[in-house]
Parts: structure tokens; sequence; C-alpha cells
């Protein structure tokens, strides 16, 4: 029997961000819709701190979904957090920087004050009864220890979800192994998967990911996003349906493909 | 010592390159550090001679033996059953793992390509990459995965990262195979493998390639994509402007490009205040910048895209009250 593995679609989020695609709230409900009719597991509908555009497309989204769960993106600052909460989604999604590179010559900090933070954040979204999941971004070059110490302390905080983010691209398959089943060896938190493209290998990571016991892979339609986009929900399901199994087929994705091409493709 | 053998030369024979065209790009083939570059006879009709002076080796795809005394002075030929002769090279099709043991008949064999390969991802690619070895232990072996499930390059990689030293791509993964430029790119981020200091050729190589093929390059298109570092989400803007190196795999200009922020529905304030010192506005204060960005929101929200340079200072201008 093949093993069931949950799809993270990020398109209005992650998707989104991608210069030269901005979706009218009703271009937002609309996609998010589809998403909902293919049983996406969970639709990461947009980061609220955006302005009350974005936080009101939210709110219709969460209003009209029938079957997946809905998420917001938020920055680990504790206002962000505050903002999230008034969107009364399913799952906050904190990200936390947790490179070397992203910590101290970005951020100027330091390691402990990205614990310090995101215990935070978290307990902020904990009190607001929402569902916290946290994203370890630039985690392909990041310090494996630090990641785990991390993946630790957030179960004990009661983090529902660590995502591991190629935030840069640059993974390879079995580096993306590497990386998933030492943290899976380490904690019980259930691991995710997001992966940009920048080297043609998002589909095949996300992939690996899996196998090495990532229970969600993120996805955008068309493979959308940031630079060469993140992983391609079509190419995954693809690629991966002959050992995995999942809520929709790749015909279906095609179908609603389709269907918002043009609000997304330019 | 690795090597990649390009074949894109194997799969436009319908496009009827000119010789000056098919001699140029070999010669970009070589100056992004492909090793060897493997062509028909059409194309090699076509060309009339090969290039001497490039570092690169030929290899001609053949259909019998006999063809090898016609089209002398290649470094190798390639074909689907070969003899045992030295500079020949067996092509064999292995389209699924259960078909990895037959690969004992060719074990006499002194080089062999294998193609195909396509889902092996699904499985422990790592344990059937040594078996591969294992059918084959005195045989140098090329290995060209085909993409049919998007992995190829990934796989490709895999087989230089497991110990293996042959791969076979293609420019932009033509003819479903795994892309060149990717494989170049991510061997030289995962293994160091730097047989060029700099690949800005892609980008004349690229022109190249859809001149010759026709098609058109996407947008967003790994390592050789026109907008692949064009950036408009606030976070990433500020930290690429901050330090290239938070948001991005490596330096564009190794590849010819160039970071170029975009004004859009996701932009933040430091993007803002970047392009108006680009574009030689009068920087606004704080709280009209705040006024900006909303309008730009709702702008590009209502247009469904981003701003052009004129719209972004005419925006500016009428938000800030500036004169014309």
């Amino acid at each position: 029997m093949k093993i069931k593995k949950a799809i993270v679609d990020t398109t209005l989020r992650d998707g989104e961000q991608s210069p030269y695609i901005a979706l009218r709230p009703e271009d937002k409900l609309k996609i998010a819709s589809l998403l909902d009719r293919l049983k996406v597991y969970e639709i990461e509908a947009g980061t609220p701190c955006i302005g009350r555009l974005e936080r009101d497309s939210i709110a219709k989204i969460i209003e009209n979904r029938k079957h997946s769960l809905i998420s917001v993106w938020s920055r680990m600052r504790k206002e962000d957090v505050r903002e999230s909460i008034a969107c009364s989604p399913d799952i906050i999604h904190i990200g936390a920087p947790v490179s070397y590179v992203q910590i101290y010559h970005k951020l100027k900090k330091n390691k402990s004050w990205v614990q310090k933070s995101i215990l935070e954040c978290v307990e902020v979204a904990k009190k607001g009864g929402v569902k916290v999941t946290v994203g370890f971004e630039d985690a392909s070059r990041a310090d494996i220890g630090f990641m785990i110490n991390m993946a630790m302390m957030l179960e004990k905080a009661g983090v529902t979800t660590i995502r591991l983010a190629d935030t840069v691209g640059v993974l390879t398959p079995n580096r993306t192994h590497e990386i998933v089943k030492e943290l899976h060896e380490h904690t019980r938190v259930p691991i995710e998967i997001h992966v940009h493209n920048d080297l043609g290998m998002a589909a095949a990571n996300s992939m690996e990911g899996a196998k090495a016991g990532a229970e969600y892979i993120d996805c955008t339609l068309f493979g959308i996003g940031e630079r060469s986009g993140n992983c391609n929900f079509y190419q995954y399901i693809k690629a991966s349906e002959a050992i995995f199994e999942y809520a929709m087929t790749k015909q279906q994705i095609n179908e609603v493909e389709k269907e918002v091409k043009h609000l997304l493709l330019h | 010592m690795i090597k990649i053998i390009d074949t894109t030369l194997t799969t436009i024979d319908n496009h009827l390159p000119s010789k000056d065209d098919l001699h140029n790009f070999c010669r970009l083939l070589d100056k992004v550090g492909v090793d060897a570059i493997e062509m028909s006879i059409p194309i090699y009709q076509r060309m009339e001679y090969l290039p001497e002076e490039l570092r690169v080796k030929f290899y001609l795809r053949i259909e019998v033996q006999a063809e090898k005394l016609k089209y002398g002075g290649f470094y190798r030929y390639i074909l689907h059953h070969a003899d045992c002769e030295i500079g020949m090279i067996s092509k064999i099709q292995i389209n699924d793992i259960r078909e990895i043991i037959s690969l004992r008949t060719y074990k006499n064999l002194e080089e062999v390509c294998i193609v195909g390969l396509d889902d092996l991802l699904c499985y422990n690619y790592e344990q059937e990459m040594i078996e591969i070895k294992k059918a084959l232990p005195k045989s140098q072996i090329l290995f060209c995965p085909e993409n049919t499930y998007g992995c190829a390059s990934a796989l490709a990689v895999q087989w230089v990262v497991s110990g293996g030293n042959q791969v076979m791509t293609s420019f932009a993964g033509h003819g479903n195979k795994a892309a060149t430029e990717e494989v170049l790119l991510a061997l030289r981020l995962a293994v160091r493998h730097k047989p060029n200091k700099e690949l800005q050729d892609l980008k004349d190589l690229t022109h190249l390639y859809s001149k010759i093929t026709g098609e058109v390059i996407a947008k967003k298109k790994p390592i050789i994509g026109e907008d692949i570092f064009k950036v408009e989400a606030g976070i990433h803007a500020d930290g690429i402007v901050k330090n290239p190196v938070n948001y991005e795999p490596y330096d564009p200009k190794i590849v010819g490009g160039k970071t170029e922020i975009i004004i859009g529905k996701h932009s933040g304030k430091k993007a803002i205040l970047l392009k108006c010192t680009e574009y030689q506005i009068r920087i606004p204060e704080e709280y009209m910048v705040d006024q900006i960005l909303l309008k730009i929101q709702e702008v590009c929200t209502m247009e469904r895209r981003s701003l052009s340079k004129e719209e972004f200072i005419q925006l500016v201008k009428e938000v800030c009250g500036y004169e014309n």
C-alpha cells in the first residue's frame, strides 16, 4: 500500500510574491476554491501584514472553504502574529531564519535571539487558540545541530509542524534526504518540505524529502514563485504518484491550472 | 574526472541550423565548461568540419559501425550496439530498474552509454546506481537520464555525487534530457566542480539555442530564464539589497544575469526608497512612503500586474504632489 502524503499549496502566498503577479481578492478566492475542491490539505492563503486587501481576501477564503485547512504566513514578529490571529486562520505559519547567513549577516542577531523570538511568537499564537507551524528559513544552508535543537524546543512549545525551507534553492536530492532524515530521527514533529527550483531539482528534492519522512510537501500551481519558482504541483504529483498516495490526481491539477492560467502566467 | 557530454546537436536535425551557428554553438558550449559534444551525422554534414581550436571533444552518433570509417576524426562514436572496439560506445536504453541486471550482458564493453531510467528517483536510486556499476565493473559508464518526470538534472548530479564521472545532458534539457546548464551549476555548488570560473556565455548560448531551435526559453527557467533574478517581495528585496547572498543561490553575474528590483503589490518600503534613488526622484518623507505603498498595492491589484518604471515615477509624483 502506498504511503499517504499531504500537499500544502502556497500559490497564494509564495507563488504570488513572484514579480508580475498580483491577484485581486476575487482571483484569490477563485484559486482557493479550486484548490479546496482538489482537497489540498492546507492552503497558504497569504500574509496578513501586507494590508487590508490581503486580510479581506484571507477572510473570504476561510469563509468559503469546505475541505482544506487555511493557513497564513507571518514574520517572526509578535505584532505580525497578532495581525495573523485576527484573520482567524486554522494555522499560523511563522518563518524563522535558521542559517548563519540569515541570522548573523541579514538580521545582525544571534542564535539565542532567534530562539527567544520564535518562542515568544509561538506563545502569542498559541494564546490566540491557533495551530502553529514554524518554517526553518534557509534550512539548506543551516547547521543541522542548531535545527535539531530548535525543533526539539518547538516540539515542547506545541508547534505542530516544522517546515524545512530551501529558501535559495540549492539542495540536491541526497542533501535533502540527509536533512529531513536527521531531523526526523531526533524529533517527533511532523516535517514539511518547501523547496525552490533554482537548479531545476524542486520535484526531485521534494520527492526525496517525502521518501525521507516529510509528511507535507509544499507546491504551487505552475511552479510559480521567487526566482525559478517553487515545486510545481503537477510535476511533483506526476513524478511521485507511483510511490505515494495523494488526495488528487495530476489530471485534476491540470484542469485547475487551465482555469487559472490567465491569472498566474504573464 | 567529471565529464559533461552535451547531446543537443543530436536532437535538432529538423531545424536546419547554419554552419556558422553550429560552430558558434560548439564554441560556446566549450566556453561554459562542457567536456564533450555529441552530434548526429546530418549536423556534422552541415558543420562541414570539426572546429580544431577547442578544448572540447567530439562524439558522433552513428547507426552502423561502418559509418565510423566514413566519418573519421571523432573522439568517440556512439551507436546502439557496438563491438568491443576502442573508441566505440554502446548506447543502451533502460526503462525500468528491473532491466538493470541485464546490463551484465555488456560487461566486456569498454564504454557504455545508459539512457532512460526516468523514474529512478522513485526507488532507492543510490543502491540502483551501485547495481549499475556492479553490472559493468570494467566499463566506463556514460549516464544519460531522461526527463519524463522532471528529475533528469537531479539524477545526473546524483550520478556524479555517488562516484560516477560521465553524464550526458542537453542545453535547456532539449529532447527530454537533463539540462546542461542546471547540471553545470548544481555540480559547481554541490561538489565544487568548476571547469570554468565564469558562465556568462550561457546568455549567448541561450540566444543561439533559441535562434537555432525556435524554442522560447521560459522566463522562469532555472539558470537561463530572463526573469529569475527579478525580485518584488519586500522581505526578499530588502535582504538582497543588504547582501545578495541572503536570498540568491549564486551571484547572478556568474551566469551573465543581474538582480533587478520590481515594484509591485508585494514591495516594501526599502524598495520604494531604492527606486526613488535609482530614478532620481526626491526621497519622500516616511509617512509618504506608506501612502505610496498603499497606492501601489491598490493599482497593482486592480491591474493584476507590477508597475513599469514610468508608472512608478508618475505614481510617486501624484502621491507626493511633486511637480512633473
